[in-house]
């Protein structure tokens, strides 16, 4: 395997190759960066909503503009690149090609991300990720909104760029010995996400252009002073945003599915199932958009239709969770960090799964529906899950990328209070929720159920902005002063690591 | 499965009358739904997370029984 820090170079090439390694560093450096950027806004809303009244936030507007950039950046500059790092990575090498199949295609879609982090950061909007429209159309201030609204376009662009990429280089550059049935469930996971990426960007790439030519007053597809309707922007966004979810999750549970065998040491219990398991979330991922809209007075036949589309992707789910629990049954399991980040994962992916098919019921949607209960819900899969897979990805990778191993016991430390942290977090939130506490509020009344979940929270976020920086301290130290890996086996698990059917790519 | 979608899909088709009067009722049979779901929820994520712990426990390579897989030195 590539190991691209082994051998130090100048950083301008790297920066300027289009070698999937560099590229695939490049997209690491740069959504870690994001991590901590949009981390650090996370712990301002947490230490604002410490108390009732103003905290540290002067204002509700500025309160707006963080939560709104926190999103942003986390889902957007932090989550995607960050799969595209471990797909760069490894994609090329699973399937046995030298390299992806457009190069240069694959850093312009790198060189995309920072102008476009960038033009949001500088701009700063304040109408929440969904830009909430009447309001993002008629009173959002600009040119932050319109600055947003291009940041966005341009990371479409990047992540269809990056999807066509995967795609082609998977079905088309794979090697001639090797068939799809045989390509390993990482790189299954970065196709299905890919599709599902070609399918649902398109649509908000649109509703994007509406929504800019709406606040130009060129038209009012959203404006309602103009015989608009905003819902109509409900649908445009969830239609690409519900899938979006199941593009951010299935790579960290492709992620998953490398560790966990390693670290058990023996192969998967079912592939197939696996593969079946990703192909369905991937399509049901298309029938579930509107639960995000239960409030908004559809018919009960439509709510309906949703709610079973929803549950649908519940038997996918859970087909991955027993996939892994079998696997480590009668294994003998290493507990390395990428293991316990793995295993964390998995736990609270379905404890988020159990949070989900309550929210999917339209019922008790409609007792839940913009409380903290859906905060904590999202949370707890983009944390819990997704961004307990990614990390533990890092941790598989770092002897790989570097030629050095991190800290152990640091890695551990960092798993244990991040884990603490979220369960903190986010279980609160969903009981804040039921208590009714509405969500994107910047100041709430002294009730004393709700400061107090509101500061268990607040410490949770301590806990694991803690756990951060002890991560970023192992990171830039081993990174330089690691012990030197045995990057045959770097976590001591016996053998080579080699991929299915004997996956040794000359060009690697 | 059976549990999670026909008896909410029957609770709803109950909930959806628009007599006078049943508002309250809805209110009643959407919490009654919520305590069902969860107790749904809760004993099958009993069951999964005990599951996972055991499986940590038990599986982990310093536990006293633990023994080589039949996968280990091949190229897996």
């Amino acid at each position: 395997m590539t190991l691209e820090l082994q051998k130090p170079r100048p950083i301008w090439q790297i920066m300027f190759s289009t070698h999937h390694t560099d590229v695939g560093l490049l997209y690491l450096i740069s959504s870690l960066t994001f991590l901590f950027l949009g981390g650090s806004l996370a712990l301002g809303i947490r230490a604002e909503l410490f108390l009732p009244g103003s905290q540290i936030i002067t204002d509700a507007m500025t309160f707006n503009r963080i939560f709104t950039v926190h999103g942003t950046t986390l889902i957007f500059l932090f989550i995607i690149p960050f799969a595209s790092a471990v797909g760069n990575y490894y994609v090329p090498i699973m399937v046995r090609y030298k390299d992806m199949a457009y190069p240069k295609l694959n850093a312009i879609a790198f060189w995309m991300i920072p102008p476009a982090g960038v033009l949001i950061w500088l701009g700063f909007a304040d109408f929440t990720w969904y830009a909430t429209p009447p309001y993002s159309i008629i009173s959002a201030p600009g040119p932050a909104a319109d600055m947003w609204i291009f940041g966005l376009k341009i990371l479409g662009v990047s992540s269809v760029l990056g999807a066509l990429n995967f795609i082609v280089t998977i079905l088309k550059c794979k090697h001639p010995d090797m068939s799809i049935g045989q390509v390993p469930l990482l790189a299954w996971s970065f196709l299905s996400s890919s599709l599902i990426i070609l399918v649902a960007i398109p649509t908000f790439a649109a509703a994007l252009l509406m929504l800019l030519t709406d606040r130009l007053g060129a038209s009012g597809f959203f404006n309602p002073a103009m015989g608009g309707d905003p819902i109509s922007y409900a649908h445009l966004f969830w239609f690409t945003f519900h899938p979006e979810v199941y593009v951010l999750v299935i790579p960290a549970i492709g992620m998953m599915y490398e560790i966990i065998p390693r670290f058990s040491r023996k192969p998967i219990y079912s592939y197939n199932s696996g593969i079946f398991a990703f192909v369905l979330l991937s399509i049901v991922g298309f029938s579930s958009w509107a639960h995000h809209m239960y409030a908004t007075g559809m018919s009960f036949t439509e709510k309906t239709v949703f709610m079973v589309g929803t549950l649908a992707a519940v038997p996918a789910s859970a087909m991955h969770v027993f996939n892994f629990v079998a696997t480590m049954w009668n294994a003998r399991i290493k507990f390395s960090t990428p293991m316990m980040w793995s295993v964390g994962g998995i736990a609270l992916f379905f404890s988020a799964g159990a949070g989900g098919v309550v929210n999917s019921a339209m019922p008790l949607d409609f007792t839940t529906h913009d409380t903290y209960w859906v905060v904590g819900h999202f949370h707890l899969f983009v944390m819990g899950t997704i961004a307990f897979g990614s990390i533990g990805f890092l941790y598989y990778m770092f002897p790989y990328v570097t030629g050095r191993m991190y800290n152990e016991a640091l890695g551990k430390i960092h798993f244990t209070l991040s884990f603490i942290g979220t369960v903190l977090v986010f279980f609160t939130q969903h009981i804040l929720g039921l208590y009714g506490m509405p969500r994107r509020i910047y100041d709430y009344p002294p009730i004393p159920e709700w400061i107090a979940m509101n500061q268990i929270t607040t410490i949770g976020a301590m806990i694991i902005g803690i756990s951060m920086a002890i991560f970023l301290a192992n990171m830039i130290h081993s990174a330089g002063k690691g012990k030197i890996a045995d990057t045959d086996d770097p976590f001591g698990l016996g053998g080579k690591y080699y991929y299915p059917f004997e996956a040794k790519n000359p060009s690697h | 499965m059976a549990i999670l979608v026909a008896l909410p899909a029957a609770d709803f088709a109950f909930a959806a009358g628009d007599e006078p009067g049943e508002y309250l009722d809805r209110r009643a049979v959407i919490w009654n739904l919520f305590y069902k779901m969860m107790t749904v929820a809760f004993i099958v994520g009993s069951v999964v997370s005990g599951t996972i712990i055991w499986q940590v426990w038990r599986f982990r390579e310093s536990h006293p029984k633990a023994k080589p897989t039949s996968y280990e030195g091949t190229d897996w």
